[in-house]
């Protein structure tokens, strides 16, 4: 629970720091660090417009999508403290709680009847299908690493003493980074900037939305971003055995370290060729299998 | 910090058979002479010092220096396509590259060797397979040249395992493929400069 | 004394061919009615209540039940019929099925009225009885001459049904197909059986046990499974399914699709109980060809453009999700692991129940759309949801059912076959454990490869703008079709948050059937199930107040409608959407040489300024179709050559006579015969 209060917590300056880093990468100063926020509660305050091909599909998504993400905090483990909702086997909870989120979202955007949504449906469908064995087998390399099911005994098993588990950890950081890029329609795979056909994936499925519900689905896209920086914060921790200001002070860096990552990526990099996007996900699948591989050899005393 | 090393080399692979640019080959063949020159250095304590300097100094000499040079150079001079053509496209040969890894971690398993030795051979194998694959799944001979330069790399990978075993011959052996390699074509093609399009395609479109 | 309600139906049943028209649905649904309470009652005490002989339930025993029976004894002898624990869960999920198909057909029916006379009703309706009769019958029965009876009247039931529509030739054709398989599995199921009967003197599955603890296993099981997997639809016995299914009227594809094939599998365990040795491999292999059929099944099933054939492709996906789930509980048996045999076969005959459910609604809803716009192709339809707002909602839960996505039941299912995966991974030899993590692989993909279709088939079907013309009025389906599909929904819901009513009883079955001891597990997973469907309802409340939340802010703020954004463009046109072709596009492209089908069309030319009237078509192909299609034609060359011995002349047949003696007197004289 504590986990999902703090995620919150750093969702509010998470998106903040993404802009300000891409902005001074880019030479410029950029906005504040609360500013996407601001321009949320604009949102919340305006009214909407629907179209008249819209059904309640189109109204019912966004509350899908932001309750399939808050569930999915809910998930997210924190070191020393008991869990209370978690159980053995939840990370396969997580990844399909957020893949019914998607589900929503993707008939949505078909409800509008218009082909802008209708490839953006499709690539997001596409690309959610293949980062999924990715994380499949990280958490199963994971599991393997720590003789453990539950998120919370994973994590907390987990340290970046020695020598293959460090090579595991930097492979899961580097996998997940890759995948919440992905996931939320990120360089290379998209470019949030550019609204043109050719590069829209998750832009696109929104472009019919206005108001409270697109107020909610970018809370809903910020949450994201979180819920997989605590993912990544948590293999960081624990630190000194359990104590809890280190760790909360730890948690809430590491996700700014996150941002800041994510504003360095998209500012120095450019969106690849939109059929070359599958093999790029595939790419991390492949490294995720060494990775797996690696550690299987290992837990079997095979290699020292 | 050996398998750390053996690991970046197994990535440097996989990466390999997503690449459309002879740049970015060229640069990960770079890369591997450099992972090599980081392990042989490594294994100090398994060889006797003679050997280990030698190939040390051979690998961070030519596969680190000459041969990249000399790839880049050859680039340059024939104005090479940057994206090379293949028979195949990339999603299936990502497919096909992650399938040999599984092959070559059951084929090193069943061979029961010592625990030491078995991440050397697992990715020694899957560099055989991956530069074979380089060879079988493209046109241009640059990056047929590339995959013979990767299953080099695969000899060298294996022969640092074994350890107290490497022959001189071997490592002779190596070098001079290498030469005739690169110093082959990179003469034959800058002397035809003018014929390169019947160099570079093996086979009619 | 209850014995007697069998011939009694069987009885009654008849009497269905002569009632007048209009009483006989309401005959129909009384009898049906009148044989599920009869074998409910028996079925669900031997299910819910598996009673330990030992009484008293501690770490080292395990669960024995007696079976119930019913015996007849007539002049022709001995006549069993069998409920264990296995049968009486079959028998749940069928009559459950049944029951809602015939509700819905009275609705469905209603649109043959006029092409229909009342025979070919009687017929229909007697058929249906008597599928499910010949159902109940190869749940119960064990003796192996019985038991082929009974299979076959359900091939010939069941083709009756496919018929119905008879005038068109191609159901003609796809029946005689699906007759013609069912009968080669019916050929091997019987080879299994006589070589059981010749080795041990018993025909009958009772007999299996003693055969298996002298021979070979893994020959006979195969065999044994050769014949189940045509029935059940497993890659590549799979041809006739996705013919048959669009082929027959929806509340038959429904009861097909949901509870006929799963005989199959019935079949498969049934085997499986008695197997003693040889169960890695065995289980090793069923998972490999269920994985590949799972992959296969849901992969061809985007390319199709027909919405039945589309439900009928998930039902091979679904077997093999089924299938992964029986394996791993197989490899958990060879490895004499109970928590992974648990598993296993948990989530496998969960899925089982599951897919009944979600499969028939699915049917259900796919049929009253038929009904409402007379078209199943997707190209020309959507829109569905102005004018069906209730098909459209009772397809969408469906579709998220089949999609395995929490808080509904196909994730509990899916989520005991993942965890099995997971807890084997650290167990076992490495290949072990490459094994598992393919398979891992290989159900994440089939999870998200049918979301993929089925945002396809919902959002072409039933979102955005209708694509072609729709002359006749349209109305939501009547009532009485669509209270059946929302008792599935019900208890679809029910299932997604209240597992551990329905997987108590099947740990129970497991421990019976497979003799292992599994109370002690209970405990440690029924933490896990009642957190799952925690947080369904925690789901739900948070959806609930986000909605409240939205009406609040909505208040004071009117809302405006206009046409969806069209980039600036005056002319929106409905085929501008996306098409259920362009929607798959995308990854056809990527698995072009899997599925191999063709596009064709006239491209525009360099030269052509003007362009003319282009066309574009794009073909599914299934490439076991098309591979069974060559074998039939080497046979028949071989047989055409073969026909040159009949040349009509009569001396000829009596030269094939004369040369047929002396060959027999040559082989008498060689002491060979």
């Amino acid at each position: 629970m504590i986990a999902a209060v703090l995620a919150i917590l750093s969702a509010v300056f998470f998106p903040g720091i993404i802009l300000r880093v891409k902005s001074i990468a880019s030479g410029r100063k950029g906005p504040g660090i609360l500013q996407p926020w601001k321009n949320i509660f604009l949102l919340f305050r305006k009214s909407s417009v629907f179209g008249t091909t819209t059904s309640f599909i189109f109204r019912l998504a966004p509350a899908f999508y932001l309750a399939t993400i808050i569930c999915a905090l809910l998930i997210l483990p924190f070191p020393g403290l008991p869990s209370v909702l978690g159980f053995s086997g939840d990370f396969i909870l997580f990844a399909y709680l957020l893949a019914l989120g998607k589900l929503m979202f993707i008939i949505a955007a078909l409800d509008t009847g218009s082909s802008f949504e209708g490839m953006g449906a499709n690539r997001e469908a596409l690309y959610s299908m293949l980062t999924e064995p990715a994380f499949f087998i990280l958490f199963g390399t994971l599991a393997m690493l720590s003789g453990h099911l539950s998120m919370q005994d994973i994590f907390s098993g987990f340290s970046f003493s020695g020598e293959f588990s460090l090579i595991a950890g930097a492979i899961s950081v580097y996998i997940l980074v890759q995948i919440a890029m992905i996931e939320n329609s990120r360089m290379p795979v998209d470019d949030p900037k550019t609204h043109l056909e050719l590069t829209m994936v998750h832009e696109v499925m929104i472009l019919d939305y206005s108001g409270v519900d697109l107020a909610l689905i970018q809370t809903g896209t910020n949450l994201k971003f979180v819920l997989y920086g605590g993912l990544i914060a948590n293999l960081f921790l624990p630190v000194n055995g359990g104590w809890l200001i280190p760790n909360v002070i730890l948690f809430l860096l590491v996700q700014a370290g996150f941002a800041a990552v994510i504003g360095l990526m998209e500012s120095f990099r450019a969106r690849k060729k939109l059929a070359k996007n599958p093999q790029f996900i595939v790419t991390l699948s492949s490294i995720a299998l060494l990775a797996f591989l690696v550690v299987l050899l290992l837990t079997r005393n095979l290699i020292r | 910090m050996t398998n750390m090393l053996i690991i970046v080399f197994a990535i440097s692979l996989i990466y390999l058979s997503v690449t459309e640019r002879f740049r970015i080959y060229a640069g990960l063949v770079g890369l591997q002479g450099l992972l090599l020159f980081g392990l042989s250095f490594l294994q100090l304590d398994r060889i006797t010092l003679a050997t280990v300097l030698f190939v040390a100094i051979e690998t961070l000499l030519f596969k680190v220096i000459v041969v990249p040079f000399l790839l880049f150079r050859i680039i340059n001079r024939t104005g090479v396509a940057r994206v090379h053509e293949k028979a195949l496209p990339s999603f299936y040969s990502l497919l096909f590259v992650s399938l040999g890894l599984l092959l070559s971690v059951i084929v090193a398993f069943s061979m029961n060797t010592t625990p030491y030795n078995l991440m050397f051979f697992i990715v020694s194998f899957f560099a055989v397979y991956t530069g074979l694959f380089l060879i079988i799944s493209h046109r241009k001979i640059f990056s047929h040249l590339v995959g013979f330069l990767v299953i080099e790399n695969a000899v060298l990978l294996l022969s640092l395992a074994i350890g107290s075993e490497i022959p001189m011959l071997l490592n002779m052996g190596i070098l001079l493929d290498i030469f005739v390699s690169v110093l082959i074509l990179g003469i034959f093609v800058m002397r035809l400069r003018q014929h390169i399009d019947d160099l570079t395609i093996l086979k009619d479109d | 004394m209850t014995q007697f309600f069998i011939p009694a139906a069987v009885v009654f049943s008849f009497l269905i061919l002569v009632i007048p028209g209009k009483v006989r649905y309401l005959y129909t649904l009384a009898l049906t009615f009148f044989v599920i309470v009869f074998t409910s009652i028996p079925a669900l005490a031997q299910f819910i209540t598996g009673l330990p002989v030992t009484g008293m339930v501690s770490g080292n025993t395990s669960f024995e039940s007696l079976p119930f029976t019913w015996i007849f004894k007539g002049f022709l002898g001995e006549l069993r019929f069998t409920i264990d624990s296995l049968s009486a869960f079959f028998i749940l999920v069928t009559n459950f099925t049944v029951l809602t198909g015939l509700l819905y057909s009275k609705g469905y029916m209603k649109s043959y009225k006029d092409t229909k006379n009342s025979a070919q009703f009687a017929l229909h309706y007697f058929s249906y009885i008597w599928l499910y009769l010949s159902m109940l019958a190869v749940l119960t029965l064990r003796d192996g001459l019985a038991f082929l009876i009974a299979w076959e009247l359900m091939a010939v039931s069941s083709f009756m049904l496919i018929l119905f529509e008879a005038e068109k030739r191609t159901t003609l054709k796809i029946a005689v197909n699906y007759l013609i398989q069912m009968h080669i599995g019916f050929i091997l199921v019987l080879l299994a059986l006589l070589i059981t009967g010749s080795d041990t003197g018993n025909m009958s599955f009772d007999a299996l046990p003693a055969y298996f603890a002298t021979h070979n296993n893994a020959g006979l099981f195969f065999l044994f499974f050769s014949g189940f997997a045509i029935k059940a639809g497993f890659i590549p016995f799979h041809t006739w399914l996705p013919e048959a299914h669009p082929a027959a009227p929806s509340h038959v594809s429904g009861v097909m699709s949901g509870v006929m094939i799963k005989m199959g599998i019935y079949g498969i365990i049934r085997v499986l109980v008695c197997v003693q040795s040889d169960l890695f491999l065995i289980g090793w292999i069923i998972l490999v060809v269920s994985a590949v059929s799972g992959l296969l099944g849901v992969m061809l099933a985007i390319t199709q453009h027909d919405l039945k054939k589309l439900l009928a492709y998930h039902s091979i996906e679904n077997i093999g999700i089924i299938g992964m789930g029986i394996g791993l509980g197989t490899i958990g048996l060879g490895l004499h692991n109970p928590l992974l045999a648990t598993l296993g076969f948990a989530g496998g005959l969960l899925h089982v129940l599951n897919h009944s459910l979600f499969k028939s609604l699915l049917f259900f809803t796919s049929g009253s759309v038929y009904q409402a716009f007379h078209t199943r192709d997707l190209d020309s339809l959507g829109g569905v949801i102005h004018k069906m707002p209730h098909t459209a909602g009772l397809f969408l839960t469906g579709a998220i059912a089949i999609c395995g996505l929490p808080p509904l039941n196909g994730f509990i299912s899916e989520f005991l076959i993942y965890f099995g995966f997971f807890t084997g991974l650290s167990y076992g030899s490495v290949y072990l454990s490459i094994t598992l993590l393919l398979a891992i692989i290989s159900l994440t993909l089939i999870g998200g490869l049918a979301i993929f279709c089925f945002t396809k088939a919902f959002g072409v079907v039933f979102l955005g703008t209708p694509r072609s013309e729709i002359k006749h009025p349209v109305t939501e389906a009547a009532a009485g079709m669509l209270f059946p599909q929302y008792l599935i929904a019900g208890f679809i819901f029910v299932i997604g948050f209240m597992p551990m009513i329905f997987l108590n009883p099947l740990f129970n079955l497991i421990s019976i059937e497979f003799h292992l001891h599994t109370i002690q597990l209970s405990p440690a997973l029924t933490g896990i199930f009642t957190k799952i469907p925690l947080f369904g309802i925690i789901l739900i409340i948070l959806v609930s107040l986000i909605l409240i939340l939205r009406q609040q802010l909505h208040k004071s703020r009117k809302p405006e409608y206009g046409p969806t954004w069209g980039c600036g463009s005056p002319y929106i046109s409905s085929n501008q959407q996306y098409t259920g072709t362009s929607y798959a596009d995308n990854f056809i492209d990527l698995a072009q040489p899997v599925l191999g089908t063709r596009k064709e069309f006239t491209g525009i030319k360099e030269e052509e300024i003007f362009p003319g009237k282009k066309s574009f078509g794009m073909h599914p192909n299934d490439i076991f179709n098309s591979a069974l299609g060559r074998l039939n034609d080497v046979g028949m060359s071989i047989l055409k050559k073969l026909a040159r011995l009949q040349t009509g002349n009569i001396r000829h047949y009596i030269l094939y006579a004369f040369i047929f003696i002396l060959v027999i007197l040559t082989l008498l004289y060689l002491k060979i015969l």
